[in-house]
């Protein structure tokens, strides 16, 4: 078959459309208003990613009660246990107000009290939310179009393409007409999102594709085996239950929650998750919560509260789902649905990979760039982290970025595009195979149960990492019947890569630490672990180091270091 | 999500072809259709009962009627399948 191609030629490509990237294309302007800054999403840039789709709940650091270095402490200790980089954790919470006054200029409805200070709801001594209106990216698009953003919906990037070691520009196809574009690019940001595996209703988008074409392309990964997120959901509507970890009883009606918690945590933990494979398999379950006795003193309830005073944008979308729901959601039975959330693509402080000239921002790098320590992240136990994080990296990437594309034009490698041309379209000529769904059930089995993901063991990751290599082989053989299905097998082989590379580095980490739970390796062990495990495609091969976690430097030392 | 059974009810009568349906999918459930200036439910086993073109429409001309047993859970447990 014989596809369009068309060439395109930009300073800047940004890659993918949600609150990340569109942050990073204004925040690109701002640098520099002369470089030309080029969106392509493959849905449509405004309405995708997940920032419009969650709870519009931004984190938010009160900084005349507490500074940036005591939250750094605080986070070491409760949260990110000795795996996080403490000097990106101080700027991310020193650049609180500068970011939500930036939100605030490109368009963010934030909630404000008669005095013109922000509506701020504390959740803890050493936490805040503040809530955003659903429609931020659409308010932000509109931003990025009057700075000259050139937009491209419905393109979705296939490969990066690289010259001598940097990046030179991505090749991209259009899910509707399969058009082909060749895109010369000096810098690329990669806004693409996380790998969510197509199991949660909001998390639908982060499929993993952008991780996926910078592993292809030789960038390091790193903590992939903290990409197993999962959270408490009602088991009929599956509608989430923020917080719901607090209040869980088993059959017999006794607090389980008081099991694994003892006082006040931020946020969901995989002890939660683990206390309820535990409880099934003692033949206690069902769990369901139970709000009439707290599980510890003085804790809150689920949901996020405040907002508006007249209906906000959001409102219609959580009216919806409410209602939809309510004769659904019977009881208050409660299980655990795998999320991931894997950000493993590696980044330093200005957001560049390990490729010059490609950055990656928001829920592509939040763990790769080790600042939300030993936890998946978003949400990183931290609620509101997700949003907030992505306006941060794309703020943070902008100077880097803008700077490196002053330099000269880059060399498109025609080999390299004829090579990317062939490995796009192959599922569409292949006259049969499997579908793109055949390889995803099988993905979605392996990371899906809490026991081969979340509370490990090595047997059980071995278990999950056969069905991955069987998931490998089987998407060799995919078909596409379509341009919307192609996108499907794309996505398909990303979740397969993400996948195996979530199980290698777990099956590596023999430790517990933070949100990684091990059944046969339950202490935490710092004479051993340290470390951050670093993933690498070399020559098709894929790789596994450790690179040691450089605590010396920061403030907060593990005991005895 | 794939293969859920989730319903989408349309009605081609109210709807003014703003596009915004199309827009506001994020999973390309909805193809627009040029000629007829109206969203075409191609691809409903992708549904992930979002609600965004239901919320989105300003004339309600969409109803997302959602097939919760349709969405698997992915756990070992029977019950949780």
């Amino acid at each position: 078959m014989k596809y369009e191609i068309k060439e395109l030629q930009t300073d800047v490509l940004v890659v993918g459309g949600g609150v990340g990237g569109l942050t990073a294309a204004i925040s690109v302007k701002e640098c520099d208003p002369d470089l030309s800054v080029t969106i392509i999403e493959k849905q449509t840039t405004g309405y995708a990613g997940k920032a419009n789709k969650g709870g519009g709940v931004l984190q938010y650091f009160d900084l005349s009660r507490m500074t940036p270095e005591e939250f750094a402490e605080y986070h070491v200790h409760a949260i990110g246990c000795f795996l996080g980089d403490q000097d990106l954790m101080i700027k991310y919470v020193s650049m609180n107000n500068h970011m939500f006054d930036k939100m605030v200029e490109w368009g963010g409805k934030l909630p404000k009290n008669e005095d013109g200070s922000y509506r701020v709801m504390p959740t803890g001594p050493m936490t805040a939310m503040i809530t955003v209106d659903l429609d931020v990216t659409l308010q932000f698009r509109r931003t990025a179009e009057k700075l000259g953003v050139k937009i491209f919906d419905k393109v979705t990037m296939s490969d990066l393409l690289t010259d001598k070691g940097a990046v030179s520009g991505a090749t991209a196809y259009s899910i509707l007409d399969g058009t082909f574009y060749v895109i010369s690019a000096k810098t690329v940001i990669l806004a693409t999102g996380s790998q969510n595996y197509r199991i949660g209703s909001m998390w639908g988008s982060g499929r993993g594709d952008g991780i996926a074409a910078a592993y292809r392309s030789g960038a390091q990964m790193r903590n992939a085996e903290f990409g197993n997120f999962a959270q408490l959901v009602k088991i009929r509507s599956h509608n989430e239950v923020v917080f719901g970890e607090n209040f869980m009883h088993n059959r017999l009606n006794e607090n389980v929650t008081q099991n694994f918690r003892k006082e006040r945590e931020p946020d969901i933990s995989s002890t939660a998750i683990r206390e309820w494979y535990v409880q099934m398999c003692e033949g206690n379950g069902p769990i369901h919560l139970d709000y009439g006795s707290q599980a510890w003193g003085g804790g809150e309830r689920g949901g996020h509260g405040g907002g508006n005073a007249k209906p906000s944008y959001g409102e219609k979308f959580r009216m919806l789902n409410m209602k939809a729901a309510m004769n659904i959601d019977t009881d208050l039975e409660v299980c655990p649905l795998f999320l991931g959330e894997q950000s493993p693509v590696k980044v330093g402080h200005d957001m560049q990979t390990s490729i010059s000239g490609l950055f990656a921002i928001g829920d592509a790098s939040y763990c790769g760039s080790t600042a939300p320590g030993a936890v998946p992240a978003p949400p990183g136990r931290n609620r509101g982290s997700g949003i907030l994080n992505a306006v941060f990296s794309g703020i943070m990437c902008a100077e880097g970025a803008a700077k490196n594309a002053k330099t000269a034009a880059p060399r498109v490698d025609k080999s390299q595009v004829e090579v990317s041309l062939q490995r796009t379209y192959a599922p569409l000529e292949r006259k049969d195979g499997c579908t793109a769904k055949d390889v995803i059930r099988i993905i979605q089995s392996a990371v899906g149960p809490m026991e081969q993901s979340v509370y490990m063991r090595a047997d059980r990751i071995a278990k999950a990492l056969d069905l991955v290599l069987q998931a490998k082989e089987l998407a060799k053989t995919m078909k596409a019947v379509d341009f919307h299905d192609l996108l499907a097998c794309h996505e398909a082989e990303a979740m397969v890569l993400s996948a195996e590379m979530q199980f290698r580095a777990a099956e590596m980490r023999k430790e517990s630490r933070g949100w990684f739970l091990r059944e046969d390796y339950p202490e935490m062990d710092n004479d051993n672990w340290l470390k951050w495990i670093i993933v690498k495609n070399e020559n098709g091969q894929m790789t596994f180091s450790t690179e040691d976690v450089p605590y010396e430097k920061w403030a907060v030392k593990p005991q005895g270091k | 999500m794939i293969d859920t059974k989730h319903t989408i009810l349309y009605d081609s009568e109210k709807c003014i072809g703003c596009k915004l349906c199309y827009k506001a999918c994020f999973v390309d459930v909805i193809r627009w259709d040029e000629t007829k200036k109206q969203p075409v439910f191609r691809y409903v086993e992708d549904c992930e009962h979002c609600f965004s073109c239901q919320a989105v429409c300003p004339k309600d001309c969409i109803t997302v009627i959602p097939d919760y047993s349709s969405e698997r859970l992915h756990q070992t447990f029977d019950c949780y399948r």
